[in-house]
Order: C-alpha cells, then structure tokens, then sequence
C-alpha cells in the first residue's frame, strides 16, 4: 500500500514503491536511483540486483507499484538490509519510510534523499552534490573516502536528527554534515575543507586536519596538536593545518 | 628432525629439533601446541562417519547452494592451502576471511591509508638501539621474542641488551614492562592521542600539547620524544593492545605518522606482532590472488574489498551469509554472541585437525593433517620472511590443500567451467 | 596437436628474416621445420608473425608488488574482461598475479622477468611466479647492497665472490645478478645514501664502483646467461646522467663473445641533466651516444605513461624522497644485511613539466639507441603498465602519433629535450627487435626471440602486414599490436582476438654454476653470518622441487 503523499509534492502521488516481499536470505545489493522511477513497468520489474552471489529481477525480492512516471522512489518497511540505494544518484527524490542498509546515497551528485528511521555505514559516502537527511540514527563512517581513496565528501549536505557512528567526514573537501544528536570518535579527520556540526557529544575531533570547520555543540577531545585561540582551536599543527575546531553557539 | 619450524606464533621459531612429538627449544606456548592433542578421528556429516569423498560431496553441495558462502580461518595452516581457499571462494561466489579481520585487520587499514615502514626481524636483533613495545607482552604471547629477536639478541652491529634502550608502553605493568629500561604506563583509549603528542613535540609544537596527555605528564613525554630521536636505528613493536582499543585503525595509522616523522631524523620501522604463525601467509596469499587481504566478497565473480561488512564477524552479524565453511580456527569460541548465533543458524563445514567449540556446531567436520609435522607447506613469519614448515610424520589424515583440491575439482565440475 | 601457422608474413629479425610469407610449424612445444600430419592450421594470411615478447624488467612478483596490492585497494577496483572459466582479474596499473599472465598474453608477450627480489623473501617471490600463468618467467635476486658482497668487493677477492653469487643462485633458484643503488641501501640504514660512484660506504669503506666491477667481475668468469643487471645509484635526481654515464662505461674493462657484460636498466629514470626540479632536462642524447658506441652494454626504456603508477624498488633512499615529494603513503622494508625495498604511489602528470620532460626522456632513447642494444620497458609498475607496450611501439614507430601525443605534454619539453626535433620512426622489425630479440639476447635465453628451429613455440600473430601499413595511421597499428589475432604458448593457442581463451603455465628459469666453484671457499664465513641472520642457514632458500615447473640452466 502507497502511503501517505510526500511532504512537499502537492499531495500529488506519482512515485515508485517498494516493500520487501520475502525474508532476505542474504543481503541485497539494490544500486537503484530515481530514475529508475520513470522507466516502463516491466522494465522496472526486470531490473537486476545482487542477492548473494544470484541476479534476480527486482520484482523477485520485492512489491513494487507504480504510480506516475516522476523520478521519486518510495521505499516501504525494512530496507535495514538493502545496500547502495540511491548510488551516484544525480536527480529526484527517495523517501525510506523505515531504515536502509549501507552506502545508501555513496557518491551521491544531486537530488535528495529521505531516511525516516535509520541508516547504516557509509551514509553520502565520497558525496558530491544533493542532500541527504536521516531521522533516527546513522552507524559509522558517515560521507568517508572509500578506502584507498584520497577525497572524501565533496560537496552537498547531510543532516542526522538522531547520534552517528564513529568516523565522520574523513577527508572532507566540501559540503556540509550536520549531526543533532552525539557523535562517536574521530570527527573530521585529515579534513581539508567544508564544514561539520555536531550539536551533542563527540570523542576525538580534528586529526591531522588542514583546513574547514568543525563546530562542537557538547562535550569533545580536541587532538593534541591544536593551538588554543579565542574561540576554540586551529590545527592539526603537524600537518601544518588551518582547520578550526569550535564551540556551537 | 632438526631445524624444524614451530607453527605456534608468528615468530617462528625455525630451529626446532623433534624426536617424536617431544621438541627442543620449544618455549612453553609451542609445547603446548605440540604435545599429543586429542584428534577428529574420521568425516562427520550430520552426526555420522563417512569416507573423506563423502563428506567433500556433501559440502561442496552446501557451498554451491549458498547465495554467499563465508570461508573463513586459514591463519593456522599453509599458503598453498590459502591459495585453494581463495579459488575457491571465487569459484563459488562467497567470501574469503582469515584470523587477520579479528586482530591485525586496523594494520592493514591504517597501511592503505600511509604504508608501513617495516623491515625484518633481523634489523632488530643487528641494528636497533632503541626497541619499543606498545601495547603487546612478548613475554608472555612471543615467548621467544626477546632472545631471539628483539631485546636481548646479539646481533652484527648491536651486540646484546645493554645496547639497547627497550621502552615499554602499556595499560599496566605487564612481564615485558620489567625488561624495560623505560615504563610509560597510559591511560586505556589514549594511543591516538599520544602518538598526536609525540608528533606535536618532534615538529616543535611543543605549544599544542597539553599538560597531560593520556595519563602521560608533558615532560615525561618530552622525554619520550627525546630518546626516540636519539636512536640511531629504532623499532616500535606494536600488538593487540594497539589495534584492540578505542580507533584501533587511525591509532595505528596515527603511530605510522610518528614513524614517517622519526625517519626525518633518524632511523625507524614499526612491526605489528602477528598471532598464529601464518597469519601474515592468509593476507598475502589473498593479496596476489584476488587484490586484498581479508574481507574479500566475490559475489559478482571478481574480488571486492568491504572490511564493514564481510569480514566474518560482520557478514554473520549482518546475516549477510549463508553457509560457512572454517578452516583451522574456533570462531565458535572466539566471535561475539551475534555472530556466533548466525553460525548456528546456517550449515558449518569444518576442516580442523583438532576439535574444537566449533566442531560442536558444525555439519561436517572433516579432520585435517597436522600442518608442520604431517603435512609440509609455505609459511610467513611475523615479519613476512617465508618459511617451509616440514613433514615428518606419515598420516592417514588428508592434508588441508588436498582436501580444499578435492572441493575445488568438485566445484569447479559441478559449476561446468 | 601440432600447430601450422599458414601464409603469414614472418619477421625474424634474429634469423635474417624480415616480411617473408612463410608458414611455421610448432610440435611439442618447440618450432619445427615443418609437420605433415595431425597439425591443426592457423590462417595468418597477410598477417604479422613474430616470436612472443619478452620482458626483461618488471616487478611481477613478490614481497613488494604484494605489498604494492595489499596498500592500494584504490588500484584493485578495476576489472578485467577474461572468459569463462578463467580467473577472475583485477588491477588498474598493479595487477593480481592471475591478471599479470592474462595481459601478458593479450598483448603477445610470452615471458618476463622479475629483476628484484630479496633473496630472504624468496620463496615468496616463486609462490607469486607460480601463480602467474601462461608466460615463462624468472627471478633476479639482489646482491648490490649485501654484507657478504660488499666485503669480498673491499677485499677484491672475486674469488670468493663467485663462490657467494652460486651458492645465492642455488638456494633463490634466480636467474641472475641485481644490483640497485650499491651501496646506497646500506647507508639508508642509517638514513643516509651514496651519490657518486667513488663515495664510501659506512661500515665498509668499499664504493659503489668496486662493488659493480667486482660484480661483473663474478658473473663474466662465471659466464652466467644474463650480465650483471644494473639500477644506478642517483635514481631520480636531476643531473643523475653523469652517474648513469660513468656507470655505463665500467664496462668498458670486460668482453663477452655472446652479449653485453652490464646491462643498466630503467635508464630513463636515470637520465636527466640540470641540478635542481627547475632546471630538470633529458641527458638521453649523450647517453644514446655512448651506450651506442659501448659494445659491451645494453639498456631498457624505462618508459613512464601518463596516469597511474606505483613506484616499487629496493632504492630505499629513493623511495623515501619520493615519499616526502609526492606526499604519498610510504612503505618500507629493511632487510636485514641484505637489502630493502620502499612502495611509494605516483601520478605521472602530463600537465606536469618534469613528469613531461620524463615522458620525453624515454622516448628519445627509444628513438636514438641501436634497436640491438635497448629493450621496451616501464619498469612496471615504476613507469605505469606493461600493457601499455603497445602505446610505446606505436609511438616510436609514428611520428604522427608522437606530435599528437606531445600536444598534450607540458611544453617545458621543447626547450628540456630533443624529442620534438626527432623525426625518425622505428620499423616494425626494430620493434621486434626491442621486444623479442634484444630482450632475449639480454637474458641470454636463446630459444626465446626468434622462430629458428628449436625455439620456444610461443608466436604472437597481429593484424598488420610488415610489407604495408602506413606510420601515420597509428590508430591502426595501436589498435593491431594491442588485440594480437593469435598468442601461441608452447604450441597452445592462449589467446583469439585479443581475448585470453586458454590457460597454460610456463616454467621458472633459474641458473645452476656450482660445478664452476666451490662453497667451500665461503664456508666459514657463511658460518659466521648465519649467527646474525632470524633463520637458520637449513631453512634459507628454496627447493627446486618445491616450485610447479622449474627450467635449470646450466650456465656455460
Ligand atoms: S616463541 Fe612462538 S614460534 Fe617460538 S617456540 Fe614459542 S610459540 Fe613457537
Ligand atoms: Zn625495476
């Protein structure tokens, strides 16, 4: 069943929805964007995914329904174990009623991306553009580099209401994050530019840093490699780092 | 037989004299490894004794069926065992984990994120002035370490212990720390942080350190600092102490920075103390065959690399598997509960000489040769210098690689390829 | 099955054969006159034949590359295609050891050589080798810069030294001698390096000029296969070429009917002019010279590719500046009274102007030293992919191609280099001549290089005719010298249409001349220096027979 329209349409419902029909055996690697919305039906229904080591069509795993050709995706029930929704993403919209599994919105480049539960690892990871925002919680490694990789998020924005992982916005060139709630360890690490807020609690902040902004709302530990100024820290002097570390107002 | 290697520890040991199962010079660790164990006595699918085809048959027909078969263990046994092991995880479409995601893997990432710079054993037993250990206790896990390699070794340049400066860095006073010249005791979960202190004082950034850091007074680190850059050839030994704790990976990588640092002004290497004897093996074989060391998902044919999500612990926490096949290793009793809940959900195929937790939840257990005594093979020591462990014991037991060849055949038949 | 290879147009340079259409005929792995029956038959009409390539210089093996893998999971992402039933083969620049034989073959090359190994970690190096399958392959071990050599070097005792470089080639199963920066690696033990031939080295007062002609010394009164192999000390550095020079003409003292006595390699990456990065220029002109008018010696490219690279050698010293240079993750191995080895990633950079004058530097000293006397290399993984092979034929043999190419280079070149003013073009025999016959020569492999009687039976056929094809279209012949039609490995078609269909495996060549002295003579201080080795002298080295297919040579 479609649910209710999504904020900020117009009450018009032209979207994509699914729901999971059976009890995954193993995860499921969906690389599925918006625009997978505005295809033919049948289309839709073939789309491949990765369950296991198997190719299997889109309408095997799940209940699909479509309503309109706009590039809006609706994803109902427990996405917990479906990974890489919304993948490199540039356009359009997806709404995950409950929680979606890992590098969902991974190198993302526009468009937006709705999680009203939780999210997993590697949210917006090596994102680009576009914006991404979580209600509930969100697990480690929050828009980092993959591994090997020497850039980290880019560009766009990331809001998490509720606490994230530890690891966030390692090498981070551009964008925002923004998390509401705590945060666990090493925030911002070898940053370079863009700037990350997190209004609770966090462990270790700033690490080998050379530039951008972190803004701390509670309590933190700054490494020591920080010089103290006015209004907070500038660092990490070891890589002759610019980046600044600050109370949030 | 003389000159045999000891396959306990990842040091070693290569000069073990047998006569029988009693060996000579073997520390207590590797006698214990060595004395007469209990064994698997045949094949067990289900409760019953079959022949060592049958209960290939049967697992080989699991492992085909699984949307993503996890194989994991390979640590305690010989490379041309890993190398099947690794085919055949491709060959399947599963995963290939070792015993490295559960307590080297933090080494490894914070290696792809700035290196390592390593060196041999060797260097430490001819060249170290200054010996380091942080967060491990050879004493106690490398029994032979300190004679053999690292504190009192006599080596061609540095000749003994009064030679050396050996540094002990830990949460407590552990055996190794009363070999010390110096005891730096830290507060659990400040390594990083240390290691940030260190970098700040050796780069003339004095001024970012506070008073106290991690436990460690300012000055007491100054100190520190100052030895280390006094050595004229240093190496830092680090251990689960280290990859074990609070950011357990950017804590290394952070210790890798105070080494490139070091090397600005003199010389260092760092060396992780690797557990079971052929750790080192089950990563590099991996490494030429698919890419990676650990947590290697072939799913789509070809390798990827997802330490958050297939290595053992996280493919069965995140019941992203659906068989498992364990060679040479007791997850059962070594994983966390979650895991160890999902291992019993799914059919286990176990390759172990030895039975063990996990023989209890498995669905086959096939009995395997013991790897240095009744079978022969390649082996990596700590440091990656390879070794030949020896056979010199006949067996009625199959060996590891011949029973991963069997499967593999059967694999790759049934798979029409 | 015999193999009948119809109609081609064979190029041979070895046997005086330069576009004659003849057929070849392969039986039992081995070229053969001529098969009358049960011969499956190839159609070559009008097509290139040639021997299988030879690589004479990459790092396809062992403790570095793996090391290289296991640091670099960026460069593991990408796949390759392959068949069915094949491994599977990953890699951008650095490959998995299945991928290594399949772009071998997919480009018509049949064999290559690891000029670098540890002889420590040499059972390593021989498990990887093992795992590479199609092409035949070989392992040089490392002696610049250990103890044992720069001892009997001090004390000139050649003698001894020959002793010391059998016994090492029995227990590494090598193929021959190796020399980076002598001496250098020594002195990075204590952070340090040599930088001309005549410095000391600390603790052994002996300088890199005794320890190469002691070397060569060794290995001509040995008479092993291949020459003393050389990377020069200075790798790297501006003004570098008057080492590089200076190391060229030692050779100068010794003769050897067959080949060369020094080989230097990579020496691209040691022929630069200038004395800073500013005013960095190509010395290629003078070296091409006297490498050109030196008989006894012969050289590779060591040609760098614009892209992706990771820098792999045991110039420890090196590695760590260019750690510092780059600002790019380090690895590091010192290895005790042996050697070292340093792993450091690189982006040649054509917006770059010494990355530029680099690309530049190789190119003229493929274009200007005698095609009899210089192989194609890029050192791989040091200069970028061996698979860009192809790439550096076509460019060397259209001049088209290279203004197209330089167009997209920094224009630093014009003023740092000749390449812009060169206008000659290599033929297609010259380029046989750069990947099979020098190569094979340089080795001293006979039965590889050539289709004579009793060769090896690994051919490669292309879809260019020798008698016609036009240099200015390079697109062509890129296009035919990257998709060989056939790739033969000992009489087994390995690869159609550019894509492998077949696996086979091919042998480790190694070299056995204990019968040409004797270890007595080192006893004792064999003895003495295992007291400092972590392994014991019964556990040091490899069996043959623990190795799938080992090839003994017996030099001589
Ligand atoms: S130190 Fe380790 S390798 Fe050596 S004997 Fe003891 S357990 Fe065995
Ligand atoms: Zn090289």
């Amino acid at each position: 069943m479609a649910s209710k329209p999504v904020a900020g349409y117009g009450g018009v419902i032209i979207l994509l929805v699914m729901k999971p029909r059976v009890d995954f055996e193993v995860n499921v690697e969906a690389e599925i964007t918006p625009e997978l919305a505005a295809k033919p039906f049948e289309e839709i229904k073939q789309f491949k995914v990765y369950y296991g080591n198997r190719l299997v069509p889109l309408e095997e795993l799940f209940e699909i329904e479509k309503k309109g050709d706009d590039e809006i995706l609706i994803l109902e029930g427990d996405f917990s174990r479906v990974k890489w929704i919304g993948k490199s993403m540039e356009k359009g919209e997806v709404v995950i009623k409950g929680d979606i599994g890992a590098h969902c919105g991974a190198f993302m480049k526009g468009g937006k991306i709705t999680v009203e539960g939780n999210a997993d690892d590697w949210l917006g990871a090596e994102m680009e553009g576009g914006e991404i925002a979580v209600r509930g919680n969100t697990g480690n490694l929050v828009a980092c580099p993959y591994w090997g990789n020497l850039k980290g998020m880019k560009g766009g924005r990331i809001t998490v209401y509720g606490n994230a992982g530890n690891y966030i916005g390692e090498k981070m060139c551009g964008g925002e994050i923004e998390i509401r709630g705590d945060a666990g360890d090493f925030v911002g690490t070898e940053m370079k530019d863009g700037k990350i807020t997190i209004h609770g609690n966090c462990g270790y902040v700033g690490g080998d840093m050379k530039g951008g902004e972190i803004f701390i709302g509670g309590s933190f530990e700054v490494v020591p490699a920080f010089i103290k100024t006015d209004d907070g820290f500038i660092g990490d002097v070891n890589v002759k780092g610019k980046g600044k570390v600050k109370a949030l107002k | 037989m003389r000159n045999a290697i000891c396959t306990f520890c990842g040091n070693a040991c290569d000069d073990i004299e047998f006569d029988g199962f009693v060996g000579k010079n073997l520390c207590p660790l590797g006698e214990a490894k060595f004395s007469a164990k209990q064994r698997i006595e045949g094949p067990v699918v289900n409760g019953e004794r079959v022949s060592y085809e049958e209960a290939i048959d049967r697992a080989v027909e699991i492992l085909v069926n699984a949307k993503r078969p996890l194989l994991y263990g390979f640590a305690s046994t010989v490379n041309e065992a890993i190398r099947l092991g690794v085919i055949l995880a491709e060959k399947l479409g599963g995963i290939y984990d070792q015993c490295s995601s559960v307590c080297h893997a933090p080494s490894t990432l914070a290696m792809i994120e700035e290196g390592i710079p390593g060196g041999t054993l060797g260097q430490a037993k001819n060249r170290a002035d200054v010996v380091v250990f942080w967060g491990c206790n050879p004493v106690e896990a490398h029994p032979r370490h300190p004679s053999r390699y690292s504190v009192m070794a006599k080596g061609f340049l540095t000749k003994g212990r009064q030679y050396r400066h050996v540094i002990v860095v830990d949460v407590r006073k552990t055996a190794t720390a009363y070999l010390a010249t110096e005891f730096y005791q830290v507060k659990p979960g400040y390594d990083y942080a240390i290691f940030s202190a260190l970098r700040s004082i050796i780069n003339g950034h004095e001024d970012a350190v506070p008073d106290e850091v991690g436990g460690v007074s300012r000055e007491k680190l100054k100190e520190f600092a100052d030895i280390l850059v006094n050595g004229k050839y240093g190496v830092i030994f680090y251990g689960l102490g280290l990859t074990h704790t609070r950011g357990s990976d950017r804590s290394v990588e952070n210790l890798v920075k105070l080494v490139q640092t070091l090397n600005r002004h003199t010389r260092y290497i760092i060396q992780p103390m690797r557990g079971h004897f052929n750790v080192v093996g089950a990563s590099a074989v991996a490494a030429w065959e698919a890419g990676y060391e650990y947590a290697i998902d072939f799913s789509r044919g070809h390798s990827r690399f997802f330490p958050s999500e297939f290595t053992a612990v996280e493919a069965l926490i995140r019941r992203d598997c659906d068989a498992a096949l364990i060679i040479a290793s007791d997850p059962a009793a070594h994983f966390p509960k979650r895991a160890v809940e999902r291992l019993t959900e799914i059919p286990v195929i176990q390759i172990d000489p030895h039975p063990n937790i996990t023989t209890l939840i498995a669905d086959i257990v096939i009995p395997s040769a013991l790897v240095g005594i009744e079978a022969e093979g390649t082996i990596y020591r700590m440091d990656g210098i390879p070794l030949r462990v020896k056979k010199f014991k006949e067996t009625e037991y199959w060996s590891d690689y011949e029973i991963l060849k069997l499967m593999l055949d059967k694999v790759i038949r049934l798979k029409g390829e | 099955m015999a193999l009948q290879i119809k109609n081609g147009i064979v190029v041979d340079p070895k046997n005086g054969i330069s576009g004659e259409k003849m057929d070849i005929f392969i039986k039992d792995g081995k070229i053969v006159e001529e098969v009358k029956k049960n011969c499956r038959v190839i159609d070559a009409t009008g097509k290139l034949v040639v021997a299988g390539g030879i690589d004479l210089h990459a790092h396809i093996a062992g403790c570095k590359i793996n090391t290289g893998r296991a640091m670099r999971p960026e460069e593991m992402r990408f796949v390759r295609r392959k068949s069915n039933g094949l491994r599977a083969a990953v890699g951008r620049t650095l490959l998995t050891s299945p991928a290594i034989g399949y772009e071998y073959a997919k480009m018509g090359y049949t064999t290559a050589v690891d000029p670098a190994t540890p002889s420590l970690y040499v059972i390593h190096t021989h498990e990887e080798l093992d795992s590479i399958p199609i092409i035949d392959k070989a392992t040089l071990p490392l002696f610049g810069n250990w103890h044992q050599v720069m001892r009997y070097s001090a004390d000139k005792d050649i003698e001894k030294l020959k002793s010391f470089v059998a016994w090492v080639l029995e227990r590494t199963k090598g193929y021959g001698v190796k020399l980076v920066n002598p001496g250098g690696v020594e002195a990075w033990m204590y952070g340090g390096n040599v930088h001309t031939l005549d410095d000391a080295v600390p603790g052994f007062g002996v300088t890199p000029r005794e320890i190469i002609t002691s070397l060569i010394a060794a290995v001509e009164e040995l008479n092993l296969p291949h020459s003393a192999h050389i990377h020069c000390n200075n790798l790297g550095m501006p003004g570098n070429y008057e080492t590089t020079m200076e190391t060229i003409k030692l050779a100068k003292g010794f003769e050897n009917r067959d080949r060369q006595v020094l080989h230097v390699t990579h020496v691209q990456f040691n022929a630069y002019t200038g004395s800073s990065w500013r005013d960095i220029g190509s010395g290629a002109e003078e070296i091409a010279k006297l490498v050109n008018r030196i008989e006894s010696v012969t050289i590779d490219m060591g040609q760098p590719i614009f892209g992706h690279a990771t820098t792999m050698t045991a110039d420890c010293p090196w590695q760590f500046e260019l750690h510092k240079l780059a600002k790019a993750k380090w690895c590091n191995r010192d290895i005790e009274l042996e050697t070292g080895g340093g792993i450091v990633p690189y982006v040649y950079r054509a917006k770059n102007a010494v990355n530029s004058v680099q690309w530049a530097t190789g190119l003229e000293l493929g274009l200007l030293v005698d095609a009899d006397k210089i192989a194609i290399s890029t050192d791989y993984p040091n200069g970028g992919p061996f698979n860009s092979y192809p790439y550096i034929a076509t460019l060397l043999m259209s001049k088209k191609f290279r203004d197209e190419e330089m167009k997209k280079a920094h224009p630093y070149i014009e003023k740092a280099t000749s390449l812009p003013s060169i206008d000659a073009e290599r033929t297609i025999e010259d380029i046989v001549k750069m990947t099979r016959v020098t190569p094979a020569r340089v080795l001293g492999m006979k039965n590889k290089g050539h289709l004579g009687t009793g060769a090896d039976g690994d051919v490669a056929v292309y879809d260019i005719n020798p008698m016609d094809y036009n240099s200015s279209n390079f697109q062509a012949i890129l296009k035919a010298l990257k998709n060989p039609l056939y790739t033969i490995k000992s009489g087994e078609i390995v690869v159609k249409d550019g894509d492998v269909v077949s696996e086979v495996w091919g042998r480790t060549y190694w070299v056995d001349v204990r019968d040409k002295t004797t270890t007595e003579l080192i006893e004792r201080d064999l003895e003495e220096y295992f007291n400092y080795y972590t392994v014991n002298r019964e556990n040091y080295g490899v069996e043959e027979r623990w190795l799938q297919n080992p090839l003994r040579v017996m030099a001589g």
